[in-house]
């Protein structure tokens, strides 16, 4: 008799098992956030009729969901790595695309960066620093390899404490658990963070931040999909993104131009 | 009643647990109370619970009558068997009322099969005046009358009874006695009680299975258990003669004739307990109460002196060492008697098999 | 202050929908392992290990069970791909696949406590039914449920406010789809990382007093039926 219970529950269940067709569903790495979520208001408003919704979060777990049938049409990453091995594995019809290049930043909330080094950061009254984490954060991984280049990781490893993403991250340096940290520039040029200045990490000191992105196989035949990718290509999303700190493919930081 | 009856309950069944193997191949009467005796351990409630259906081990046989209880792979559980369970902690069910707890079976009875009805069982038991109380206001007593009200009422075809009165105060013991020694005659139900007590055996059953290691070493009518010097019902507390008679009238001493005229006692009429003329009556002798003169004494204050044969002379049991002796004798009605005396006196009575005497007895007991 | 945006609502729903299911399901599936765990005849060896099973979703990381749920029920997966063959959908990223994960995820908060109450109950009371002629059923409504009801009230709660709070397993294996797998816990969390704090606090102020009451009136109401029980 329990069974027959079971079997009952199971069967209201089974009406959700048949399949679902729904909106433009994008996954986004979590540095997009501030940018995506404008260029989306401006499509909205260029494409009324097109229904968009957006998950942003790690792009290591996302690319794991997609992989195991998650409902995202595109997929932007932080890490063009995670979208080019999508693609070998057959769960992406476009070649991986480069969306914008990223770029990390020293930021505090408490001390005025833009006046620091990356060396600083070994100074005494400084006791926590936070990065993305070395091992799966896109972000972390660079900010490690640009301190390794100014030969002060082994240094400042008891020091270092490591974010979920590059998010939390910042959120970590707001909310006081270190006093100093690398984030995106992305993040940082958002208004709540931009407050406290920043220092632009030499790019020379880690591999690029190629950011990616790729149309899943779900979103194959989905002709919103096609026509959100080329938005991504045009002016007014590449001048969202710029103002947000990110550098388009072939182009440089106008910062970059002063050492 | 039933063909059943006539078959018996038949039991087969071997089980290995820890500590124990129980092996019994037996057939018991389905007719008035059969006691299942031993020691703690010896797996008489196991065997009990085989009956019951509550153990289920493989390969056993139990049938009861003509009815299929457990054979090969058929195996009626234990709400289908009509038998009614009571155990040492009464377990009534907390959350009813007495009255719920004791319909709580009458209610699941087909209605041709309901025999007893709620009123008479409360009768019978005494329970009347406790019926609307709740189940966990009642004294410790009072709630196994109520438990075996409640399987009263599913109108069994066998009574199983797990120690009853085990967990009860000698005081509450006594007061459940009577009405458990009531029940077989009044409702006819065939009982299998288990116990560890000689006095409970002697008090209510009519035959007894004596259990040793897992085993049923013999089954026979209470009175030949009663009639041997090495019966385990002696082991503990000494020998007990149980005599079974009539009462007569009560005079103006208080004191009421029992027994044929050949083997008469006088006892004293207990106030408030029934004791109308004609009736029958059981009496418990102690071995240790009777003394044995070989001639009738005249200036003695002892009442009851009847005139016995000697039939066997034994080691008494219950004791140490060998200076006590259990002297079986028959009364002239033909039932036995025992006496426990010194083998001193023994020796200078020169009692043997055979010799007349008479039994001088102290004091007795009722077993009602 | 109380404004709540439709993506808010939806998640609130979502979260209720799944604490409720879950709890449901669980007692069903609960009871008979507690039962057996407690009162069963099987051998010690074999009760011990199912005891150990069910304990260990209380062992694994959220995620890590989120992630073998994800690749179970996902199209790669022995079960996803099964229904996909027989042209159903996939579990993961639906709600019927976090619900599945709920169930298993707060299976522990659900069977210890059930599991105590029967073992203080003892198998005397429904053998006891038993003899009085009551069969499996009968003896489970009139007899285990109510002298256990202690043991039911305290596993629907745990149950129900262990799911109330699940982030970790439902953010891998739902992937956070408003209106579909989209709960509070996460929701609350994406309000943090896109630094709405107002909305996140919110939310959670209104979960957690929520929560509050919920649990305030369950203990409440079983300490009224213990004392009447004496």
């Amino acid at each position: 008799m329990h069974l027959r219970a079971l079997l009952l529950t199971l069967l209201l269940l089974l009406p959700g098992l048949a399949t679902a067709s729904g909106p433009l569903t994008i996954a986004a790495a979590s540095d997009l956030r501030f940018a995506l979520d404008e260029i989306l208001d401006t499509y909205r408003e260029a494409h009324p009729d097109d229904a968009v919704r957006v998950t942003y979060g790690s792009s290591g777990r996302m690319t794991t969901q997609i992989m195991n049938g998650a409902p995202y049409d595109v997929f932007f990453s932080a890490d063009i790595a995670y979208p080019q091995k999508l693609r070998a594995e057959g769960h992406a019809v476009t070649e991986p695309e480069v969306y914008a290049i990223g770029r990390i930043v020293l930021w505090s909330n408490r001390m005025d960066a833009s006046t620091m080094t990356l060396e600083d950061l070994t100074r005494d009254d400084i006791r926590r620093v936070a990065i993305a984490s070395p091992t799966h954060a896109p972000y972390g991984v660079r900010a490690k390899e640009a301190l390794q280049s100014v030969g002060i990781w082994d240094d400042l490893k008891p020091k270092i404490v490591n974010g979920d993403n590059i998010a939390q991250t910042a959120r970590m340096i707001q909310a006081g658990g270190a006093e100093i940290g690398i984030i995106a520039l992305s993040l940082a040029e958002f208004p709540d963070l931009a407050e406290h200045p920043h220092h632009l990490i030499d790019d020379a000191l880690h591999e690029p931040l190629t950011q990616g992105f790729i149309i899943t196989r779900r979103g194959e035949h989905n002709e919103t999909a096609q026509r959100f990718a080329e938005y991504m290509n045009g002016d007014t999303a590449r001048d969202i993104m710029r103002r947000y700190g990110f550098v388009m493919p072939g182009e440089e930081l106008p910062d970059d131009a002063t050492p | 009643m039933s063909q059943s009856v006539s078959n018996g309950l038949r039991i087969q069944a071997r089980l290995e647990r820890s500590g124990f193997a129980l092996d019994v191949d037996t057939a018991i009467p389905l007719e008035g109370v059969t006691a299942l005796f031993g020691r703690s351990g010896c797996g008489k409630t196991t065997l009990l619970r085989i009956i019951a259906g509550l153990e289920h081990p493989p390969g056993a046989e139990v049938h009861f009558g003509n009815t299929v209880w457990q054979s090969g792979r058929a195996f009626v559980p234990l709400h289908r068997r009509r038998v009614g369970l009571v155990f040492q902690e009464s377990t009534l069910l907390p959350h009813l009322s007495v009255r719920s707890n004791l319909l709580y079976g009458y209610k699941r009875t087909p209605e041709p099969l309901r025999r007893l009805h709620l009123a008479e069982v409360a009768d019978l038991l005494g329970i009347t005046e406790l019926l609307e109380r709740r189940a966990d206001q009642l004294s410790g007593g009072q709630r196994q009358r109520v438990a075996l009200g409640r399987a009263l009422l599913i109108s069994p075809d066998l009574l199983l009874l797990d120690e009853p009165l085990n967990a009860l105060d000698t005081q509450t013991k006594r007061e459940i006695m009577p009405f458990l020694a009531r029940l077989s005659d009044k409702t006819g139900i065939p009982t299998l009680l288990v116990t560890h007590a000689p006095d409970e055996v002697e008090r209510l059953a009519h035959r007894v299975a004596f259990m040793h290691d897992g085993q049923i070493e013999r089954l026979e009518p209470l009175r030949d258990a009663l009639a041997r010097a090495d019966s385990p019902l002696f082991r503990d507390e000494g020998a007990v003669s149980v005599l079974q008679g009539t009462l007569g009238e009560v005079d103006a001493h208080g004191l009421q004739t029992f027994g044929p005229p050949e083997a008469r006692y006088r006892v004293p009429s207990t106030p408030g307990v029934s004791n109308g003329a004609g009736r029958p009556a059981r009496l418990r002798i102690d071995a240790r109460d009777v003394s044995i003169a070989l001639s009738p004494p005249q200036d003695v204050s002892i009442l009851n002196i009847v005139p016995v044969t000697i039939e066997a002379l034994d080691e008494a049991p219950g004791h140490h060492g060998p200076a006590r002796v259990l002297a079986t004798c028959r009364q002239d009605d033909g039932q036995t008697l025992m006496a426990e005396l010194t083998r001193l006196s023994t020796e200078r009575l020169d009692l043997q098999p055979g010799t007349r005497a008479h039994a001088l007895v102290k004091s007795v007991a009722f077993l009602d | 202050m109380f404004e709540l945006s439709p993506t808010d609502w939806m998640a609130i729903e979502v979260t209720l929908k799944l604490a409720i299911y879950t709890t449901l399901m669980l007692l069903v599936i609960a009871t008979p392992i507690a039962w057996w765990l407690a009162n069963g005849r099987a051998p010690g060896g074999l009760r011990t290990a199912v005891q150990a099973l069910v304990a260990l979703p209380l062992v694994l990381p959220p995620t890590v069970l989120g992630f073998y749920l994800l690749v179970l029920l996902g199209p790669a997966g022995p079960v996803g791909s099964t229904l996909e063959s027989w042209g159903l959908n996939h579990l993961a990223f639906t709600f019927q696949g976090i619900l599945i994960a709920s169930v298993i995820y707060s299976l522990p908060f659900a069977v210890q406590p059930l599991q105590q109450a029967f073992a203080n109950l003892g198998r005397r009371p429904t053998e006891i039914a038993g003899s009085l002629g009551a069969g499996r059923l009968d003896r489970f409504f009139t007899v285990i449920l109510p002298m256990s009801r202690g043991g039911f009230i305290v596993a629907a709660t745990l149950a129900f406010a262990h799911t109330l709070g699940e982030f970790g397993v439902i953010l891998m294996l739902g992937g956070a789809i408003p209106g579909e797998t989209q709960v509070l816990s996460i929701l609350i969390y994406d309000h943090a990382e896109a630094m709405d704090f107002a909305s996140a606090h919110r939310l959670s102020l209104g979960l957690l007093i929520f929560a509050f009451v919920v649990l305030f009136v369950v203990y409440a109401i079983n300490r009224r039926f213990d004392t009447v029980r004496l």
